[in-house]
């Protein structure tokens, strides 16, 4: 079920020549499996059948990114993604990481509350994609909003899906867009109307 | 070293053409990404005294973190240096093909031949690939293998990505004849 896992650890230390504020780990940990619902045609129950898998790959992502992080404590924010094969559907991909059989167990690894972002692709072997991440306890946090890209050259074949969970240790380097408790009063119809005289 | 960002990458193999792969075959790649220590200056015809100064440095880190990331003995390997596009191949190849690169990871994993590389000049998000060869011996078959790499926003027209790759095994079920039995 399970062909291979990359686990990606990036670490930055400057932006712009600037050194940033707090080095910031990005991990993403990419687990390729086979699709299980591969070669059946349309399969109309997708929940039952998603759960072990679910499970297998949610503690596989959970236990490399802690490897990597070493406490939960250090993981700040997280998201997820899936990349299906070709021969697969959209909703394969989410069968296996929208339900608590995947989420759950993530979160509860990484000892996060809030929803966990997530990019959904269908596409060959070496696709890219961007993995979204959100602060891990309290989503609408604007510092933590960010991203990691990854691609595998070898996967997913057509009857393989690709998932991942990415964690970041803090916040995009030398974040400075405020927050909403730091926001101006904004009168959207006025800025509505600005937009059409403009 | 000016030094922006460093990564690893480390990938596990279970399964190959269906058959389990145990243990899991692993292969290591840390990179870091660089200052062009030439960008800016026009043709430099003395590349010496800054490769003497940087690529040792360069070299450990790279032997410390790719150890640290395969966690295993090192049975194949090899390097990569891929320099942006306002700079010269010369650039990327003067920093690895200096035993003053190479020599930090060859004391650590016992090796005794010549690291393969790849050089190239590309823009940020190029894909390449690392060849990686047997430790000790360059005619070991099963140990030729290589590992594709690349990084989203790096190389910058400005800047060099410098890698050093190992795997703890040949490939994943190698099963090749060795070339000593061709040759009776």
């Amino acid at each position: 079920m399970l062909r291979k896992v990359l686990t990606i650890t990036e670490n930055l230390f400057t932006e712009l020549g600037v050194p940033v504020n707090r080095p910031v780990r990005k991990v993403a940990v990419v687990a390729v499996v086979a699709n299980p619902w591969a070669g059946k045609g349309y399969v109309e129950d997708l929940q039952v059948s998603a759960r072990p898998l679910a499970v297998l790959v949610a503690n596989t992502i959970g236990d490399a990114l802690l490897a990597e992080f070493g406490t939960p404590s250090r993981i700040e924010a997280f998201g997820k993604g899936v990349i299906v094969g070709e021969d697969g559907e959209l909703e394969h991909g989410s069968a296996l990481v929208h339900t608590p059989f995947f989420a759950d167990v993530l979160r509860a690894c990484v000892e996060g509350t809030a929803v966990m972002p997530s990019a959904e692709h269908r596409g060959p072997a070496g696709s890219r994609l961007v993995v979204p991440m959100g602060h891990k306890g309290a989503f609408a946090t604007r510092s933590h909003y960010t991203g990691s890209e990854i691609s595998v050259a070898d996967a997913p074949r057509p009857d393989e899906i690709v998932v991942v969970g990415a964690a970041a240790s803090g916040p995009r380097p030398n974040a400075r867009v405020g927050d909403r408790t730091t926001d101006p009063p904004v009168d959207v119809a006025t800025l509505r109307s600005a937009r059409r005289t403009a | 070293m000016n030094a922006r960002k460093s990564l690893t990458i480390v990938e596990d193999i279970y399964l190959e053409g269906g058959a389990p792969v145990a243990p899991p075959a692993r292969t290591a790649v840390a990179l870091v990404v660089i200052e062009n220590p030439w960008a800016g200056m026009g043709f430099v015809e003395d590349l010496g005294p800054v490769i003497d100064d940087v690529a040792p440095e360069i070299g450990a880190l790279l032997a410390e973190n790719v150890m640290s990331a395969l966690g295993r003995p090192v049975e194949a390997y090899g390097k990569a240096a891929i320099v942006g596009l306002d700079g010269e191949i010369e650039h990327a190849s003067g920093l690895i093909h200096t035993l003053r690169f190479g020599d930090a990871f060859r004391s650590v994993t016992g090796a005794k031949t010549l690291l393969p590389a790849v050089e190239k000049r590309a823009p940020a998000g190029s894909s390449f690939d690392i060849p990686l060869k047997h430790v000790i011996d360059q005619t070991v078959r099963s140990h030729h293998q290589s590992v594709e790499v690349r990084v989203a926003d790096a190389p910058r027209a400005d800047e060099i990505v410098i890698g050093l790759a190992a795997a703890a095994q040949g490939r994943p079920l190698a099963r090749l004849r060795p070339m000593s039995a061709e040759r009776g």
